[in-house]
This record gives C-alpha cells, structure tokens and sequence, in this order.
C-alpha cells in the first residue's frame, strides 16, 4: 500500500503543484497541552484513533507525541509523567504556503509519516499526511487518468460515443460546432482553436471562457498536428451549465502517458520548437484552463481528449 | 528615488499609449495603425514558446517575440492579446501580417534586441504579466 501510495503522489505532485498546505492540510486538529500526562494522550489517540498528537501550548506548537513515544513511555514506565518531559521537540514543519513537490521533498528526505502546519507565528492550523495529500488530490480532481480496461473500450467500442468525462451519450454528428484538423503543417494550427473562440463568442459565451476554452482547445488541436501523425476533429457542444470539448485524432497515440503528463517533457522535433511549440505545456496548459479533462490513448489508435469548462463558477473549489 | 517609483509602488496604473511605444520602440507599424491613438497598454511580456504564451498571458497585454509565423499572430487573437511586436527579425512574412490584420491585431516591427526592447518598456513603468 505505501510504496502505492508513494508513487502516486511522486507522478501527480507535478501536475498539481499549485496545490498548497493548507488546502491539502486537515484542520480543526487534535491536540493535547503539554501539562497532561503521556497516559491521557495515549487514551485520547486511542479514542480518536490517530497515531500522532499534536502538544500545544497557548495555540503555539510545543512538542509531538507519536505511537513510538507512548510504547518507550509504557517500556519504561514513564507513562505518567507529564507530556512535555516526553514529546518530541525537535519538529520539522510546514508552512500553510508550501506547494506539493515541497511538501513531497519533506516526506521523502525525513521519512516521516505527517508534518504539523504550523503559521508563521507557531500556530497549529492543521495537520498533513500523505493520505491528506492524496485526498486533496482527489478532490482537486480535474484530470482523470485512464489506463485500465476503459481504454480498450473508449478506443474501440461504443464509449467513442459517450461522454468520457459524465458517461452520457454524445451525437458528433450534432455538435454545436466540428472542425476537421486536416493538415500537417504546423503554421496552420490554430486555426480551429481561433475558430471555436469565434463560434463561442457568438453564441453569447463570455470572453473569459471563451478564452479558455480556445487557449485548451488550441494546445489539443496542437497536440494532433505535432505529434499524431493523422488528422483529427474538434468537436465541441454547448449546455446550459458547460461547455464540452473534445479532440479526437487516430494517431499513432501517446507511447508513456506518465511522462506526457510532465510539465516540460516533450518528444516534439527541433524545427517544431523553432516554431515556439515543444515546451512540453500542452497537457499542462489543457489542464490548466479546463475544469475537468479526461485523456485516453492507446498506442497505434489514437489521442481522445475530452474537456469541460464550466459557464458559472459552479467547480467546486475551482 | 525618482517620482515615479513612489507613484509605481501605490499601484497606481501606469498605462502607455501605443503610439508612444511604438515610438520607443523605434517600431514600424505594419498592422492596426487605426488602434495606435486609443489602445493604452499596461502589461507586457515576452515570450517565443506559444505554450509558455497560452499559460502566462493576460488579457489585453502586449507581447515581445522574436517569432515571426502568422501563429503568433492566431495564438494571440486565442489568449486576447492585444497588440505584438516582433523583434529583431529582419523579415516578417506577408501571411503573418494579413493574418493580424485579419484578427484586428496592432503589429509592430521594431530593430531592436528582445533584451533592450523589454527593457526600454521596463523603464517607462509598463507593468509585467504577475498580478499587483
């Protein structure tokens, strides 16, 4: 479970590293004052069954009492004696601003298990464990990424015509808007991106949408002319409370998904990153501006890239 | 300290009429001459990767770039960029400027260095992409 847990975290800190302490933190946490003795703070992390305490004194992080503290207490029959003989003093931190990869860093240079957030006055404001991040990753869950059985079935069968995003039914045939990506020169991409902003502008969406949906739509549609090797399509549909784009090519597909993902990482060709694209941003940028996006690839088959953008700020958090 | 710093750090709003930047810039005009009297800028930046455009650009904001394909132009248009200017290329291709013409975009061409037109922008104050 743990080295799971590890590796996961490892591949999505970088997608999510705008996330910071204090969203991914739990709050409201339960601590203990110094003056109480180790036997009430081994009842209280039974009781609330929590595997460390948090001491403090006046809102100010004092000390840390894990398991292992408790057991050297019952080994050598200390567990009476107040908690501030016994704690942990020597605490490594974090700042509510800290963003994932530095979070990360901490987890894996100490080994340890949860990090006290603690403000720049000392306060305790909350309590970060890796389960916390992967939550908070979760949550966050803009990006769904499919590498199981669904594939085969998006890539072959009848889920090419089902949302990848809600599961419901989609008509290509009757998108509010379709653009065929037929070209390989990559001068022309762009241009069904620069055409959608147009449609959406005219169908009353607002500017700020409009742009990001186009600035989205733009790095897929980039993605098919660079790397697909096919032609591809755009389509996109209007409801009342989003709108749905998806960008599908029949290409050769994306060989390591993981590493697409990367921010900075790109197999693009020289003369394409003379041409001031290659940065390895498209799936970054498409993340970026999309409120929810789902890939899925399969090598030899094809890219489909499927995005929502919400019309209201309805994204919860977001 | 010069008047001006105390005036920039209140966070009053500097903003530049294109025309005088264009001046500055010692820039030929070859798109959008109607806009040069009444566009004011405020924001600049520079860039030639058109992702790193697409995930830092402000609206309204003028871009540096020493690319000259009629993609800066759309992908302008896409993250509503509102003028650009081309720096140091000694050519800018016809289809890049029709393409500015046809997105409405003011395009300027100025001899200058990426570094020293980004910095003779500096000086006057024009704000960069960060928000303050």
């Amino acid at each position: 479970m743990k080295p799971t847990v590890d590796k996961l975290i490892d591949q999505m800190q970088m997608l999510f590293k705008d996330l910071v302490a204090k969203d991914l933190m739990a709050p409201n946490v339960i601590s203990i004052s110094p003056d109480r003795t180790m036997e009430q703070a081994k009842e209280l992390m039974r009781l609330k069954k929590i595997s460390g305490l948090p001491v403090v004194e006046n809102d100010i992080l004092v000390g840390l009492v894990s398991i292992e503290d408790i057991i050297k207490a019952l080994e050598r029959h200390t567990i009476h004696d107040p908690i501030y003989k016994i704690m942990t003093k020597n605490l490594i931190v974090v700042s509510p601003d800290e963003n994932l990869p530095q979070i990360f860093d901490k987890f894996t240079r100490t080994g340890f298990g949860r990090f006290p957030v603690v403000d720049n006055q000392k306060r305790l404001v909350g309590i970060l464990t890796k389960e916390d991040i992967l939550r908070g990753i979760l949550e966050e869950f803009r990006l769904l990424y499919v590498r199981d059985k669904r594939r085969q079935d998006v890539i072959d069968g009848e889920a090419l015509n089902r949302s990848l995003i809600t599961g419901e039914e989609i008509n290509k045939l009757g998108a509010d808007f379709a653009f065929s990506i037929d070209y390989v020169e990559i001068s022309l991409s762009g241009i069904g991106a620069a055409r959608l902003k147009e449609f959406l502008k005219g169908r009353g969406i607002e500017e700020e949408i409009a742009r990001k949906v186009a600035i989205a739509t733009y790095e897929a549609e980039t993605n098919v002319v660079i790397h697909s090797g096919s032609s591809g399509n755009i389509y996109c549909f209007l409801y009342p409370e989003y709108v749905r784009v998806r960008v599908e090519d029949h290409g050769k597909g994306i060989e390591d998904l993981d590493k697409a993902m990367q921010e900075g990482y790109s197999t693009a060709t020289d003369q394409i990153r003379e041409m001031g694209f290659g940065a390895g941003m498209g799936i970054s940028n498409m993340h970026r501006y999309s409120d929810k996006m789902v890939i899925v690839s399969e090598i030899g088959k094809g890219v489909i890239v499927e995005m929502q953008f919400f019309l209201k700020d309805t994204a919860n958090g977001s | 300290m010069p008047d001006d710093y105390w005036s920039f750090s209140r966070g009053s709003v500097i903003e530049m009429k294109l025309v005088d930047i264009s001046k500055i810039l010692e820039a030929k005009v070859c798109s959008g001459e109607e806009k040069l009297n009444d566009l004011e800028i405020e924001r600049v930046g520079a860039a030639d990767m058109m992702s790193d455009v697409l995930a830092f650009a402000k609206p309204g904001m003028l871009l540096i770039t020493g690319l000259n394909t009629p993609q800066v132009v759309r992908t302008a248009s896409i993250v509503g960029i509102s003028t650009v200017v081309i720096v140091r290329k000694k050519q800018i291709p016809e289809e890049t400027i029709q393409a500015a013409k046809m997105f409405g975009i003011p395009l300027l061409h100025s001899p200058l260095p990426m570094y020293t037109a980004c910095g003779v922008l500096y000086t006057n104050n024009l704000k960069d992409i960060r928000s303050f």
